[in-house]
């Protein structure tokens, strides 16, 4: 099975002209294996921290909701290896992965998932609501399909200001039934805003199936009728997400234009800790873990040789994960007095 | 000073900022070709550009989710919602985003954002068309909340709002665009946020009003004097922050308040103020707080039901005899 | 069945007692225990609370009545009941419920008042008319009480005139409220005057003399005047004097108070002794040592008390209290401090229970604060003895050959002869003198 779609033979015309240089050689597959390994890293970091942050939430020392990113890393990981650091993201609340693959320390995400006032938002998001200004994270969000007009907003005080920063921003094949997609779509076609779309399809809008929530099993379809350009595949592996977002980021920042892409990829835990997981089989699982991305970006470092990097930086993140999680055990809770301030800028109004 | 009408102050504040600060833009429906539903943005267009003056289609979530997020990175919208009522659709963004993301961020972010519209009651306009939309946006923290009743202050507290950096909703009313009244030129001039005005003073009952019912209020004064009665009024102006020491001043004068707003009484902010008087002026108090407000139903139609329905001077009025035990 | 209720003792010492407020009105189910209605006795305010269960039939008194012991004051029974015998018959023994001086006033005019809102016909002139008069207007028990505020004891007026009332010194029970409910609203006060003193201040016509402020007796000031009379005219009198060295006490008081606040706890305001709490420790002691000082006169025989529970007097606006320190014999001196300063609050706060007041064996008066040197003081019976205590002067002193800057203290104390002999009065202040001349004792004693 291959979903993989090109973008239009006329647009890759315009593409090869117009890409700098630079840009062209961020875009090959034939990169070192340093960044390939860079990118294990971050996966392996995010992989870790949510399994810790899982037994956490068992342990009762997270509260609320906790949805999980497990088997999805090589987005926020390839999307993050192919934007600027001054690029703005905006994503769902299943945050977690984003928010350290954007530059995130473990020890403010998990500080954040305990509630603690060393935490991203200060303890007062939680892992819906991981914000990381420095970095341009600018955040998780709760309410499906909600953040995307914001991000789009994003996009338009680039071009206002004459920026050539792109904004992207993520979202559910389960946000893509909802007004604010499509509005947030329309709006930044109109005015040629750049930003991009990523919708990552996996499968489930919590626990309903991909048939059972849209007419149109192919979700960049939705960019034909307002005119834009799209793109879609299998997260295959890390480079490949890198490398096909870049063409749409690059698209973004150099023609002002925004782009829809799908890509399908599988969560293997579910929708949020409290999930039975009743909708869909064990063996289907089990088959879908078969191929995973941060799996596979393994075993093809250690084939190429690697090994001793690799465990490495198994040592390097298992101490990493380990002292977020003994800071954020330690870090103090926030006080009242942390209520006002960040409900108003200046005097509370009252 | 200049003689402006209420439409034209509120359109030299957006003016005057504009050429103040870069940042600042426009957008909504029918804001730049069409010249203003209501004539607010006349001209605008013509004077600023189509980068600065901005056409929404008619996506109200959409274009107040780009404005949140425009806001969130360093720029000064302005959303011009064709009226209150149309809000509703972009409640979500308002309460969930425009409130939520400093809170969320742990303060990292701020939204310096200002969302303009008229409200309330217009000419048999029907239930959809004649919300009071303050009430609903003055409960949420995050927030704040404006009703100015005259061309001046319009004026002021738009500049205000604008230099604001929070999210401040402005609430206007179609049937004050023609109000006019003198308004200083001086770009500088601003009416800061929080602070009522008493439109006229009295001795014998506070009528607490703000935007429209402020001036039926005065017509209900103007009246009860003629039976020796001195009603004070206060134009709170703005709803959130709310003035509570001059209402609790004027009430220690009076000892008898009525608050007169137009929408629903239940939980309104006719409520918000009533509490406030009893908790900070209950000694002073002679008589319960009432309320003259739009009959707690949906707007009808016919006209003389929609009178019937919207506050008139004389359910002030009547009210105010009933604070002084006179009915 | 329908029972009476009477005025029951709420003090040891009371007699009668002035209803000031009643706190249930008639139609209220009454529970064991709930609150009846306030009665100011001779020593305080007291809370009337119910033995009974049922539902207030009738008040036969009005607030502002002073009732005698035993009198009755209320009807209590089943709703519906009849109580025309009951409430006829209870008003024939009983002394008709006199209102205070201070109440009469205002009551006068609630008969010019208008009729609105007001209850049956035959009721309305209650606050004034006796139980007997109106035996048999009493209205139906089930229907609820008129609102009016002198019949239910609530006093129905909006926050604005409740706040005028207590600056005016206005009493609201008399006035007839218009509003809603009859509510009384600002415009009811209208012309109104404090009642009690400002009329009777009306300016003296030429060649007449001004005429006084009256100033009504409070319970407690006609307590305090016949128990004076009764001491000065019942109990024989004589007064022994001495002088004392102040010096060795002040200096033990200094170094006291610089330990206690040398070694008080961070941020705690440190405790501190006065001379007086010296001074009452010290009487302990001697009253120990002198027993006959700590005893009472009957008419049958001398009771030499084995406690030693010494009346501390304190000044309060309506006169004088003695609230009472118990065993202070047994007691550390920053005890007595403490205990001594907590009284006194409450006295002046008119919180002291009456038994707080009573069943002092020993009495100190002190008016040193006020510059006093010696006074002799009025013994407080039953007690055989009070210490009347001037104040610590500085004056020369003369220590061996040389005059010195010292300190003095006059003490006086009268004794009743016929239980205290004037060389047993003695003997307790010879040991006083040493106690307070070597006053190490004091502490250890």
């Amino acid at each position: 099975m291959s979903l993989t779609i090109t973008p239009t033979a006329a647009l890759a015309t315009v593409w090869n002209a117009v890409l700098p240089p630079e840009i062209s050689a961020m875009t090959t597959l034939t990169n070192g294996d340093d960044l390939h390994l860079s990118l294990y890293r971050k996966m392996f970091q995010i992989r870790r921290f949510e399994e810790e942050a899982a037994r956490a939430y068992a342990q009762s020392k997270i509260g609320g909701f906790l949805h999980l990113y497990i088997g999805q890393e090589p987005i926020a990981v390839g999307a993050s290896a192919a934007l600027r650091p001054d690029d703005y993201v905006m994503t769902t609340y299943r945050d977690h992965g984003l928010a350290l693959a954007r530059g995130m320390t473990p020890r403010a995400a998990m500080a954040e998932l305990y509630g603690k006032v060393t935490g991203c938002s200060k303890g007062l998001g939680g892992s819906m609501h991981f914000f990381d200004k420095e970095h341009n994270m600018l955040g998780g969000y709760g309410i499906v399909g909600g953040h995307i007009p914001i991000a789009v907003g994003t996009a338009f005080a680039s071009k206002y200001r004459g920026e050539d920063r792109v904004s992207m921003v993520f979202f559910g094949e389960g946000a893509v039934s909802i007004g604010d997609f499509h509005e947030g779509m329309s709006l930044a076609a109109l005015w040629k805003l750049p930003i991009v779309f990523v919708c990552e399809n996996n499968e489930y809008a919590m626990g309903t199936p991909l048939s059972r929530t849209l007419s149109v099993e192919d979700v960049s379809l939705k960019a034909l009728a307002y005119g834009m350009e799209r793109d879609r595949f299998n997260s295959e592996h890390v480079l490949q997400v890198r490398d096909r977002l870049g063409e749409a980021i690059a698209r973004a920042r150099t023609h002002s234009e925004p782009t829809l892409v799908e890509i399908r990829t599988y969560r293997f835990r579910g929708h949020s800790m409290s999930d039975p997981g009743k909708y869909r089989t064990k063996e289907e699982l089990e088959e879908r873990k078969k191929k995973d991305v941060l799996l596979r970006s393994r075993i093809e470092l250690e084939e190429k040789g690697h090994k001793a990097a690799l465990e490495a930086i198994d040592k390097e993140v298992e101490d990493e994960i380990a002292d977020a999680v003994r800071f954020a055990e330690e870090s103090p809770e926030p006080g009242p007095e942390v209520l006002e301030p960040t409900t108003y800028a200046g005097p509370f109004a009252r | 000073m200049t003689v402006l009408r209420y439409r034209e102050a509120v359109r030299a504040a957006m003016i005057e900022e504009m050429e103040r600060d870069e940042r600042v833009y426009l957008v909504g429906e029918e804001v730049g070709h069409y010249q203003g539903a209501y004539k607010v943005t006349e001209g605008m267009l013509d004077k600023f550009g189509s980068r600065r003056v901005i056409d929404a289609p008619i996506t109200e979530s959409g274009f107040t989710g780009i404005s949140i997020g425009a806001a969130m990175v360093g720029l000064r919208p302005i959303v011009e919602y064709m009226t209150w009522n149309f809000s509703a659709v972009a409640f979500d963004q308002i309460l969930n985003n425009a409130a939520k993301l400093r809170q969320m961020s742990g303060g990292q972010l701020t939204i310096p954002l200002v969302l303009r519209a008229p409200n309330g009651s217009a000419r048999q306009v029907g239930s959809q068309h004649s919300h009071s939309m303050e009430h609903f946006y003055a409960h949420i923290p995050g927030l704040k909340v404006l009703a100015p009743a005259m061309p001046a202050d319009a004026k002021g507290l738009l500049k205000s709002a604008i230099r604001d950096d929070n999210p401040v909703l402005f609430m206007e009313s179609e049937t004050l665009y023609g109000v006019k009244g003198e308004v200083p030129d001086d770009p500088d001039f601003i009416v800061p946020l929080g602070v009522a005005s008493i439109v006229r003073e009295g001795t014998d009952v506070s009528i607490i009003a703000w935007s429209r019912m402020v001036h039926v209020a005065l017509e209900a004064a103007a009246e009860l004097e003629k039976e020796g009665i001195s009603a004070e009024i206060v134009d709170l102006r703005s709803l959130r922050p709310l003035d509570e020491e001059t209402v609790v001043r004027s009430v220690t004068k009076t000892h008898r308040a009525v608050v007169a707003h137009e929408g629903w009484p239940y939980g309104g902010v006719g409520a918000e103020v009533a509490d406030r008087i009893q908790r900070l002026a209950f000694d002073e108090l002679d008589a319960p707080v009432l309320r003259a407000t739009t009959l707690d139903v949906p707007m009808p139609y016919n006209a003389r039901l929609e009178q019937y329905v919207i506050p008139q001077a004389a359910r002030i009025i009547e009210n105010v005899h009933r604070v002084l035990y006179k009915s | 069945m329908a029972k009476v209720l009477e005025l029951p003792k709420l003090s040891p010492t009371m007699e009668e007692g002035q209803i000031s407020a009643w706190h249930k009105k008639e139609g209220d189910t009454i529970d064991i225990d709930d609150l009846l209605a306030d009665v100011e006795t001779d020593k305080a305010t007291m809370e009337y609370k119910s033995f009974d269960r049922g539902t207030l039939l009738k008040i036969l008194v009005p607030p502002g009545s002073v009732v005698q012991l035993g009198q009755p004051v209320a009807i209590i029974g089943n709703p519906g009941e009849d109580i025309s015998a009951l409430a006829g018959g209870s008003g024939g023994g009983a002394p008709a419920p006199q209102p205070s001086a201070a109440e009469a006033q205002p009551k006068g005019d609630r008969a010019a008042q208008p009729a609105g809102g007001a209850a049956p016909s035959g009721e309305a002139p209650a606050t004034t008319a006796p139980p007997a008069a109106r035996g048999d207007a009493v209205s139906p028990p089930t229907q609820p009480a008129a609102p009016q505020p002198s019949s239910d004891g609530r006093v129905k007026a909006s926050p604005y005139v409740r706040k005028l009332g207590r600056e005016r010194g206005l009493d609201l029970t008399s006035v007839a409220g218009t509003g809603p409910r009859g509510r009384i609203v600002a415009r009811d006060l209208e012309g109104l005057k404090p009642a009690p003193t400002a009329a009777a201040a009306a300016p003296a016509a030429p060649g007449e003399l001004a005429a006084p402020e009256v100033r009504p007796l409070s319970m407690m000031r006609k307590a305090i005047a016949r128990r004076l009379t009764e001491s000065k005219q019942t109990v024989p009198h004589f007064y022994l004097s001495i002088d004392v060295d102040a010096d060795p006490l002040n200096a033990l008081r200094e170094q006291i108070n610089a330990d206690l606040a040398a070694t008080a706890a961070e941020g705690e305001k440190p405790p501190k002794i006065s001379f007086n709490d010296l001074l009452v420790k010290a009487c302990a002691i001697a009253l120990v040592r002198v027993p006959e000082c700590n005893a009472q006169f009957t008419s049958d025989a001398i009771l030499i008390h084995r406690r030693v529970d010494i009346s501390v007097a304190v000044a309060v606006p309506e006169g004088l209290v003695t609230p009472v320190v118990r065993d202070v014999d047994r007691k550390q001196v920053l005890d007595i401090a403490a205990e001594v300063r907590e009284l006194a609050g409450r006295a002046k706060a008119k919180k002291l229970r009456p038994e707080e007041m009573a069943n002092g064996t020993f009495s100190i008066s002190n008016l040193g604060m006020y510059g006093i040197d010696n006074f002799g003081a009025v013994i407080n019976p039953p007690e055989g003895a009070i210490l009347a205590v001037g104040q610590v002067r500085r004056e020369p002193v003369v220590r061996g050959e040389q005059v010195v800057p010292g300190r003095r203290w006059g003490l006086t104390l009268s004794c009743d002869p016929r239980v205290v002999a004037g060389a047993v009065g003695a003997t307790f202040l010879k040991v006083l003198r040493q106690l307070l001349e070597h006053p190490t004792q004091i502490l250890i004693g």
